[in-house]
């Protein structure tokens, strides 16, 4: 258990988890986690781990089950580390200062708000919408379960304690409109990141909800939260790039755009403070709009994906002679993988079906090959490569 | 009501969910896709959206989103081949 209460958590501050509801003293009483890490797949242990570790002056890793735990070490200071959801390899993890996490928080929350967590409570997004809802007097409604509970449940949630405020992905965005149907929502701020917002979805979003301020949120794991953007149009304006707000400063080099913030990760920028975003962007007129990205990860869902890494996978199964895999794109999830398979001579397809569904059971379901057709080649295009694009 | 349609519909979402082990309850042109009636995320939505443009050639999403909430309203935005 924990003794006083942090400065960064309101005292009237109150959490509901499912059918269970926390104040700090309830916080309090939870269990210290060993070693510094905790299982960050519920808020109030993330809430109480953090008070513990601050407490006791050392770091704490939000684990998220991607990675063996042990030998992690906490290291001197309040610092916390957190893990990325990626689906490439080995997930990377970046140790913030936690003052300096907090002073990427855009803004105090108004009292009486009523959150919504839809994101991960061990991701940045997930931990920033817990400390921005902590440092008020504000509820924070979760719903246990992977990614912040499914949408249904998320919006069940919603509708009960009449949440005023939602931060989520565009695909979550578009998922929880379908969820909610006609359903009525106070909605007092309607909040876009984690992939570009595009112009139907922040229309449909200003159309469904009219009272609500709509804003989408640019940030990155490495350059922390950089600008929100709130005039309702997709992309940022064309005159940021000479005059940026929030301190920043943004240019765009060989069509990725690079920015210098003050609130970027300690030791991931160059010698003039110039970190590369990894995003493709385009001007066109007063606008930048976002293209993709330069790695050729897409985003499904809120998370980046890699269709060559995918691919790679399917040409290793016991029956493949080709595969490809592409990111077609889709109006629920931003992008979905598909995968088109040439079948090696007298093998049946039921069987091959069961060998490429076990090489990606272990990836994340969003970096999982949907829709998987068979076909007696793979076309390519006139330059001989497989057409990694997909039909647009 | 666009009963071929309809039918397709119901087709690729009984395999959709048996590929994960889920067994689909009945379907009607009211079932609600992602509020719990049925087995599927949006994910799961995602693929059939796609193997739907892939049996019927038509993406009725290519000029910006229709809303729909039910299979029903899915199902009016495709047009039935004569």
């Amino acid at each position: 258990m924990t003794g006083r209460r942090p400065d960064w958590l309101h005292p009237a501050f109150r959490l509901i988890e499912g059918e269970d509801s926390f104040v700090w003293a309830d916080l309090a009483e939870l269990p210290v986690p060993a070693g510094g890490v905790v299982q960050a797949d519920r808020p109030s242990r993330v809430l109480a781990a953090l008070a513990a570790a601050e407490a006791a002056g050392q770091g704490v890793l939000l684990a998220r089950g991607a990675a063996d735990p042990e030998g992690w070490q906490p290291g001197p200071g309040f610092t916390v580390t957190l893990e990325s959801s990626g689906t490439t390899g080995t997930p990377k993890r970046l140790r913030h200062d936690f003052a300096r996490l907090r002073g990427r928080l855009r803004g105090a929350t108004e009292g009486g708000a009523r959150w919504l967590l839809t994101y991960d409570p061990g991701a940045f997004a997930g931990l920033q919408v817990m400390l921005t809802a902590a440092a008020a007097r504000a509820l924070l409604v979760a719903v246990p379960g992977g990614s912040g509970g499914t949408v249904a449940a998320l919006a069940q949630a919603a509708r009960r304690h009449a949440v005023t405020h939602v931060s989520g992905t565009p695909s979550f965005w578009r998922a929880f409109l379908m969820a909610l149907g006609d359903a009525e929502l106070p909605l007092a701020a309607v909040t876009l990141g984690g992939e570009a917002a595009d112009q139907p979805l922040l229309d449909r979003l200003a159309a469904r909800f009219p009272d609500a301020r709509l804003r989408h949120i640019y940030a990155s794991t490495e350059a922390g939260a950089l600008f929100a953007v709130a005039d309702g149009r997709a992309g940022f304006p064309a005159a940021w790039l000479d005059d940026a707000p929030d301190g920043l400063a943004l240019r765009i080099v060989d069509g990725v755009l690079e920015v210098r913030s003050p609130r970027a990760a300690s030791g991931t920028a160059d010698c003039e403070g110039w970190l590369s975003t990894g995003d493709l962007v385009e001007r066109q007129g007063d606008r930048v709009l976002f293209a993709g990205r330069l790695d050729g990860l897409v985003n499904v869902g809120g998370v980046k994906v890699s269709a060559e890494a995918v691919e790679r996978r399917l040409l290793a199964v016991d029956g493949v002679a080709d595969a490809m895999v592409v990111a077609v794109p889709s109006p629920i999830t931003g992008h979905l993988l598909t995968a088109t398979i040439v079948a090696a001579p007298g093998l049946d397809e039921a069987t091959l079906r069961a060998g490429l569904r076990a090489a990606a059971a272990d990836l994340p379901p969003a970096a999982r090959p949907r829709a998987l057709t068979f076909a007696d080649h793979i076309p390519l295009s006139a330059a001989g490569k497989k057409s990694r694009k997909g039909p647009q | 009501m666009t009963d071929s349609i309809f039918a397709l519909i119901a087709e690729e979402l009984g395999r959709i969910a048996a590929d994960k082990g889920e067994a689909l309850p009945p379907l009607t042109a009211d079932s609600r896709f992602l509020d719990g009636d049925l087995p599927i995320d949006s994910l799961d939505l995602a693929t059939l959206l796609v193997v739907l443009e892939q049996r019927t050639g038509q993406d009725p999403f290519r000029e910006g989103f229709r809303q729909f909430t039910t299979v029903g309203e899915l199902a009016a935005l495709y047009t039935v081949p004569a």
